[in-house]
Formats: structure tokens, C-alpha cells, sequence
């Protein structure tokens, strides 16, 4: 690979990972300098074309001003002693929690504890079996599986998700391609099921969070997911509440728990 | 270890360099490796330069030169040496308490 | 948004390019097989749309059971999302049956043309929501498409007018097919679109029930600030 093509390489991988082209072209441009300047063979300055291009980009996504004041606001989400019970087996055993607009809420536990059923009631689409749950209409869903339709391409998605918000399709085209690049992604016309597993979760945050929802249910996703977009997902999180709205992320790994305004312990099932 | 722990306080040392004086980005690479951290490679410390860039702290400017090619300089902002003296201050607090639990160990060696 | 999901699902269907020349393929199969006797030949072929639409049909609410679900949780009216994902099946089956019907017509010197055209329509119309129905008892492609096969085989083979088969869904369209190949009274063309009558309204009717029990979220009320 010559000087060229590792500054072109480079510049590929920027715009790739949702950089805007003209910042991309800016830190391709700074780079190439660098390495003139310095007398070295970009590789030998910088190391591999792509994997230094994902840590400028990621280095480039750092909110340009400090966070914004956060006000906390109405209560998006009461829960009040919420079971659910599957036959004998208890499932979740008298929750509560009030999210306020402005708040994130981590759910943690161990594998079978309920997380995912605890999102399940907060979302409507599970049925508690005790207590009562108050939550904001507007919502985002994040699930953690099967969140997206292996036959459709991202734009495909964006519009069907559009549709049921009451948005016209250019105008979730255009939020969904903004929401991606914030996540360091940019769509292509490829059909979800072709996508590697991480991209697909970005499409799966990016669906959750399309129409601005008073708050979000979000599934953490792990799998497939490496270091950098774990941080990219734990930024945007952050850049909801600044935002103004209440997060519930159900989380497998105890990321900054004291970064979060609630955490919620899940104690698991017991067989009665 | 140690490239771990460079991971955390290379923007302290970068701050704290360029509070120094300003420089471009391989003058920097010098200076670390002068002050002992050992060769940095570019791959890490731009990413880092960028970073703090972005979040205000640093600027930067082009300047030709007469004889090389035109290189990069990079600034602390008034943010930046204020973050500078902050974090120093806070660093200095750590490795006091760093130092006093390391100190233990070598005693009951 | 019925329209957006139609459109979107008649996608969907277009990129399953395998399963969709595979079940365009089979009726052609069974029409081949039997070209030599009229009867049998549109009746095979009729009942082999059946199957395909109902296969086509058992696919996509199948894997689209979960993505429905996310999209009621956010505002979607499973009303919606069921008659958007059935008109797409009703017309990607229509313009199968549209070909075919072509097919006959060229081929064949059928006494009552007219009535293919009926019977053709009538199995899609059915096959559309049948395949709605068989994927909430069995929610997985293979196990659902041998129960479609099933189901069409045994209509295929069981004595027409034992109760059996009058008890299958497609009996309509072995009715309607002797109406159009054998020169029948307009009491086999009644029987027929009555039966058919009966089994849309049944299987739309549970198709329907099934989506609004199972995808309507609960109504959770917001919370006082």
C-alpha cells in the first residue's frame, strides 16, 4: 500500500463510520501533512489505515461543549410493586422505580433474572401480573432480539418505522441516516439480515430512538458489539438524557453505574 | 501494564506538555519518550491531540517554515490550561495515595 | 401505514428469491404432471397456488412475528399491520394466479374459462389467511410449510364428497374446477363460492382475533408528574 492508497483507505473508513465527509477530508488531509512532515510512510506513523482511522473518528464524535445542564423532568416511567409471575415460577417480585425526563435508569441482574421481561412490562408488550405501571406514550424499543427484519435495508426500516410515527419517508430517511452516523455508522443499501451483528444492533438503537420518544426502553446489546461502539451507545444514552429524556437500559455489563441516576437490581426467579 | 496506564493519562501529559510550551505533533512524540514513557506511536497519540481538540482544550494552527514542509502546532486553549492545572492537581492527589498502599508492599517484602 | 407496510412486504417477499421461484415453481409441477387430463391438470394447479400463497403467506407473518410486535409496542394498529401484510400476499398471489391463468388459457380449451379465473382468485383469497392462521399454531417455516403440504394433499386425495374433505379449506376449489372443466350445473358453482365464503370469513375472522390478542399492547396509563 503506498502513501495514496493508505490516505484513501483511510478516508473510506472515516466516511464509513457516519463521519461527516467534510471533517473526513479535513482529518485525511491533516494526516497526509503529518506524514510529509514527519518523513514517514503514513503506515509506519499512524499504523494501519483502518484501524487509525477508527480511532480518530471515534476521538472526532466527543461532544464539542461541555454536557448541557440537565433538568430532570415529568415522570416518564412509575413503576409500583410490579410482579410477574409465569405459573409458579416468580419472575419479578414487587419492583419500583419512578424515571423522571432527564434520567437513566440501569437494570442489571443475572442471566434469567427478569431484565428482559421487566423491559417486556414497561414496553406493554408483557402483562404484569401485580402492581401497577405508569409510563409515558411516546416510547422508544430497543428489544435485544429480533429487532429488525433480516429482508429489509436500513432506509426500508427507517421509513416502516417513519410510517408508524406519522413521519413522511424522506423525513425518517433523514433522521435515521443522522441518528446512525452519531453511532458511527452509515447506512448502505444492504438488507439487515447481510449486516454483521454490530451493525445490526446500531439499526435496532437507531429504530428505538427515531421519533424522539419522552423515553427509551433499550436492551443493551452485547453481541457483536466491540469496545468502541459500546462507548458510542453509553455516550448516546447520555446524549438522550441531556436531551431530555428518561432511559431504561437493561445492562450485562457494569459499565460507570455511577454515571446512571437509578440502579435496579434484579434478585431472579425463585420456584415456589 | 504500562501501556494501559499510559491509555489513561496520556491527555494529562499532553496537556501538561503543551502547558509547557506549544509544539507540533512529533515534537510532542519526542518529548514523551524524553520524559520516559517510551516510543509513542502516531496511531495513538493524534487520535489523543484530536480528542482534546475537540473538547476545547487544545487549538491548533498551520505554520510554514522556511526550510521543511509546513507542519501542525498544536496550543492549550484558556480551558486547556486550566484543565491542565486541574487534572495535574488531581494526578497528584492519586499517586500520593497510589504511593502510600505501594509502600506497604515493599515494607512486608 | 397500511400502505407503507404493504409495500414493504411485498419487498420482503421479493427477496426471498429461492422460496419464491420454489413455490411459483410447484403448481406448475402438479400442472405438468396432469396436463393430459383437464380436470385433474387445473385442479392440481389450483391447489398448488393454494399451498404456495399459503407458504408465502405462513413466511412472512412468521418473520415478521417479533418486528410486529416492536412496531405495536410504538403505535402501530395490529388491524394495520395485518390487512398491510395480506394485501401484499393477496397480490403477489393474484399475479401468480394471473400467469396461470394465462397459462390455461392457452393451453387448454376450458369449457367455462370465466370460471377459472373465479376459482384461481377464490384459492388466493383463501390461501392468503390461511397461512396467517397455520403460523400461530406452528410459528416456525419448515414445521408450518409440511402442515400447509398437509393439508393440500390430503385435499387433493380425500373422497370430495365425504365430509372430510368438505372440511378442508380448498373444497371450494375442487367444486369450482368441476364447475369450469365438466359440464356440471350452477349448483357446483354455488356449493363452491358459498364454501369459499364461509372459510375466508373463518379464517380472517381467526387471523384477525389471533393478531389484535396477540400484538395489542397493554394500555398502560401515564404516569401524573
Amino acid at each position: 500500500m503506498n502513501a495514496a492508497e493508505w490516505h484513501a483507505a483511510c478516508d473510506r473508513r472515516l466516511a464509513e463510520l457516519g463521519v461527516d465527509p467534510r471533517e473526513a477530508r479535513r482529518l485525511a488531509d491533516d494526516s497526509a501533512a503529518e506524514a510529509l512532515a514527519s518523513g514517514l510512510h503514513p503506515a509506519e506513523l499512524f499504523g494501519p489505515a483502518t484501524a487509525y482511522a477508527t480511532s480518530l473518528a471515534s476521538a472526532a464524535r466527543q461532544p464539542l461543549a461541555a454536557p448541557l445542564a440537565r433538568a430532570r423532568g415529568p415522570v416518564v416511567l412509575r413503576l409500583a410493586g410490579v410482579t410477574k409471575r409465569y405459573r409458579r415460577r416468580e419472575v419479578l417480585r414487587g419492583v419500583d422505580l419512578v424515571l423522571r425526563g432527564g434520567e437513566v435508569a440501569a437494570v442489571v441482574g443475572a442471566n434469567g433474572s427478569g431484565k428482559s421481561t421487566l423491559l417486556g412490562v414497561c414496553a406493554g408488550s408483557v402483562k404484569a401480573s401485580g402492581g401497577t405501571v405508569e409510563r409515558a406514550a411516546r416510547i422508544g424499543y430497543a428489544p435485544q432480539q429480533h429487532g429488525v427484519a433480516p429482508y429489509l435495508t436500513p432506509d426500508e426500516h427507517f421509513r416502516l418505522f417513519g410510517a408508524v410515527h406519522g413521519m413522511g419517508a424522506r423525513k425518517a430517511v433523514a433522521t435515521g441516516t443522522r441518528l446512525a452516523a452519531g453511532l458511527g455508522w452509515r447506512p448502505r443499501d444492504t438488507v439487515a439480515g447481510k449486516l454483521s451483528g454490530g451493525t445490526q444492533q446500531k439499526l435496532n438503537v437507531v429504530l428505538g430512538e427515531l421519533d424522539r420518544p419522552d423515553l427509551i426502553l433499550l436492551d443493551e446489546p452485547y453481541q457483536g458489539f466491540d469496545q468502541d461502539s459500546y462507548l458510542d451507545l453509553w455516550a448516546q444514552v447520555y446524549a438522550w438524557r441531556d436531551a431530555g429524556a428518561g432511559v431504561l437500559v437493561v445492562t450485562h455489563l457494569l459499565h460507570d453505574l455511577d454515571k446512571v441516576d437509578h440502579v435496579l437490581e434484579l434478585q431472579g426467579s425463585e420456584d415456589r | 501494564m504500562r501501556k494501559q496506564w499510559l491509555h489513561g493519562f496520556l491527555d494529562l501529559s499532553l496537556l501538561c506538555l503543551l502547558a509547557e510550551r506549544r509544539d507540533y505533533g512529533l515534537g510532542l512524540g519526542q518529548r514523551l519518550a524524553e520524559a520516559g514513557f517510551g516510543d509513542i506511536p502516531g496511531g495513538t497519540l493524534y487520535p489523543s491531540l484530536l480528542r482534546l481538540e475537540k473538547q476545547g482544550l487544545v487549538q491548533t494552527d498551520w505554520e510554514t517554515s522556511t526550510v521543511g514542509p509546513r507542519r501542525k502546532y498544536f496550543d492549550l486553549t484558556p480551558d486547556g490550561r486550566a484543565a491542565a492545572a486541574a487534572r495535574a492537581a488531581e494526578w497528584r492527589e492519586f499517586r500520593a495515595a497510589v504511593d502510600r498502599v505501594a509502600a506497604l508492599a515493599e515494607e512486608t517484602a | 401505514m397500511t400502505l407503507t407496510i404493504a409495500a414493504t412486504s411485498l419487498r420482503e417477499i421479493g427477496r426471498r428469491r429461492a422460496a419464491l421461484l420454489l413455490v411459483i415453481a410447484l403448481p406448475l409441477a402438479f400442472y405438468a404432471a396432469r396436463a393430459d387430463q383437464q380436470g385433474q391438470a387445473i385442479r392440481f394447479l389450483a391447489l398448488g397456488v393454494g399451498w404456495a400463497v399459503a407458504t408465502l403467506s405462513l413466511f412472512s407473518h412468521v418473520n415478521s412475528r417479533h418486528l410486529d410486535r416492536r412496531l405495536t409496542v410504538v403505535g402501530a394498529s395490529p388491524s394495520a399491520l395485518l390487512i398491510g401484510r395480506q394485501a401484499a400476499l393477496a397480490a403477489t398471489g393474484l399475479a401468480m394466479a394471473a400467469g396461470y391463468f394465462g397459462l390455461i388459457a392457452l393451453t387448454q380449451d376450458v369449457e367455462r374459462l370465466w370460471a377459472v379465473a373465479v376459482l384461481l382468485v377464490t384459492t388466493v383469497l383463501i390461501a392468503a389467511p390461511l397461512g396467517a392462521v397455520v403460523s400461530l399454531v406452528l410459528p416456525r417455516e419448515l414445521e408450518g410449510a409440511l402442515a400447509l403440504l398437509a393439508v393440500m394433499a390430503t385435499q387433493m386425495l380425500a373422497d370430495p364428497e365425504g365430509t372430510l374433505a368438505k372440511a378442508l379449506p380448498l373444497w371450494s376449489t375442487r367444486e369450482l374446477a368441476a364447475y369450469a372443466v365438466d359440464p356440471v350445473g350452477g349448483e357446483y358453482f354455488e356449493r363452491g363460492l358459498l364454501h369459499f365464503a364461509v372459510v375466508v370469513v373463518l379464517c380472517s375472522a381467526a387471523a384477525w382475533t389471533a393478531a389484535v390478542v396477540r400484538l395489542r399492547p397493554q394500555a398502560l396509563p401515564q404516569p401524573a408528574p
